[in-house]
């Protein structure tokens, strides 16, 4: 029970982990990792109910506790983090685009990503039971690497929950800039349930 | 759990499948036997395998998820010359966004597509509405916000 305990301790840390993404975007308050597990987990259930091909809803619920959890240590990433200006305007200015890198480049982020969240997980995870913890494991590399058709569906869905909290975000502060998250979620999308849900998402904030 | 969709794979995307396949395949063969594998001694060894090697019930998992894939694949075949100058399944290109930056994604089936890497599937908006066109069409994708896609190169490895 100890070490039950202290994993318990640990990912308790993400109540208090603001999401970094909208912390570079300078939105006040900014929701915590925590906050967003929260909603996507509900997201992911109920999308993965309304979808007509039947997919293994336990199994989702489950990546989406746990994809985030490696953060407790490896902290947030964003795909601005290898290239943010410390100045303010430039900084600015960049928010207001979608990051674009070579190939190369991609895969280099993408690994080194990995290999730093595939440590963390790790290492959140020590105290638990071998059982439990390898499947944590398993779920979150099935996750990572779009393995099963629930990991592909699940990845969407993951940016979906981001989408709504930038498109709220706008009404409310009117920021961040909200063109390239969309353009992230166009050339990501491809589940016919996560291309409606975007497109009544659009209408309702953008109108 | 498996599904009957037809999945659409680049050659390239499908010989790194058959590939995978097979090297499971034979771990799962050892595995039974209690035996050590050679590859896993090998220094370059994918990570994803590492996994494998600790777990049966994944290697197990992803063994029935990659067959259900090469029992109903497609293989992107490469277009004839004429239609080469259009925008196919398969195609990298080189776009101009917004007037602004530059980039270059490939059209790719939704299994292979990671648009991290680069790899758009050619069901989301922006792949679907660049199907079909050539160098120098402006795509526009407004879903709610405006975004134009230039057409500047379009290839095919």
């Amino acid at each position: 029970m100890v070490n039950l305990v202290e994993f318990f301790v640990e990912i308790g840390k993400l109540k208090g982990m603001p999401r970094k993404g909208w912390v570079i975007r300078d939105i006040k308050n900014p929701e915590s990792i925590a906050e967003h597990i929260f909603r996507v987990t509900i997201m992911a259930w109920i999308l993965a109910a309304v979808k007509k091909d039947s997919l293994n809803i336990e199994k989702i619920i489950k990546m989406a506790l746990i994809h985030d959890l490696c953060e407790v240590y490896a902290g947030d990433t964003t795909p601005y983090d290898s290239i943010l200006p410390k100045d303010k305007k430039k900084r600015a200015a960049l928010l207001k685009t979608w990051p674009r890198f070579s190939i190369e480049e991609r895969e280099k982020l993408a690994k080194q990503k990995f290999i730093k969240e595939n440590k963390a997980l790790d290492k959140v995870t020590l105290s638990l039971p071998i059982k439990v913890r390898k499947e944590i494991k398993k779920l979150w590399l099935d996750y990572e690497k779009g393995l099963s058709r629930e990991a592909r569906f699940f990845r969407q869905t993951d940016r979906m929950e981001s989408l709504f909290q930038a498109a709220e975000y706008w009404k409310k502060y009117k920021k961040p800039a909200q063109k390239p998250l969309w353009i992230w979620a166009e050339e990501l999308f491809d589940d016919p349930v996560l291309l409606e849900l975007s497109e009544v998402l659009g209408k309702r904030f953008y109108k | 759990m498996t599904d009957k969709q037809t999945y659409y794979l680049t050659e390239e995307g499908f010989k790194s499948i058959k590939q995978e396949y097979e090297t499971l395949e034979k771990m799962r063969a050892s595995k039974v036997k209690g035996e050590v594998p050679k590859i896993w001694e090998s220094e370059d060894l994918n990570p994803d395998f590492l996994s494998f090697q600790e777990d049966m019930e994944l290697l197990e998992t992803r063994l029935i998820e990659l067959e259900n894939v090469l029992k109903n694949v497609k293989i992107i075949k490469t277009p004839s010359r004429n239609e080469k100058n259009n925008v196919q399944l398969g195609a990298i290109v080189t776009l101009q966004i917004d007037k602004k930056e530059v980039d270059e994604l490939k059209i790719v089936g939704t299994l292979e597509a990671n648009p991290s890497l680069g790899k758009i599937s050619n069901e989301s908006p922006v792949g679907r509405a660049l199907l079909g066109h050539a160098i120098g069409d402006e795509v526009v994708v407004s879903s709610p916000i405006k975004t134009i896609y230039k057409i500047k190169k379009i290839r095919y490895s």
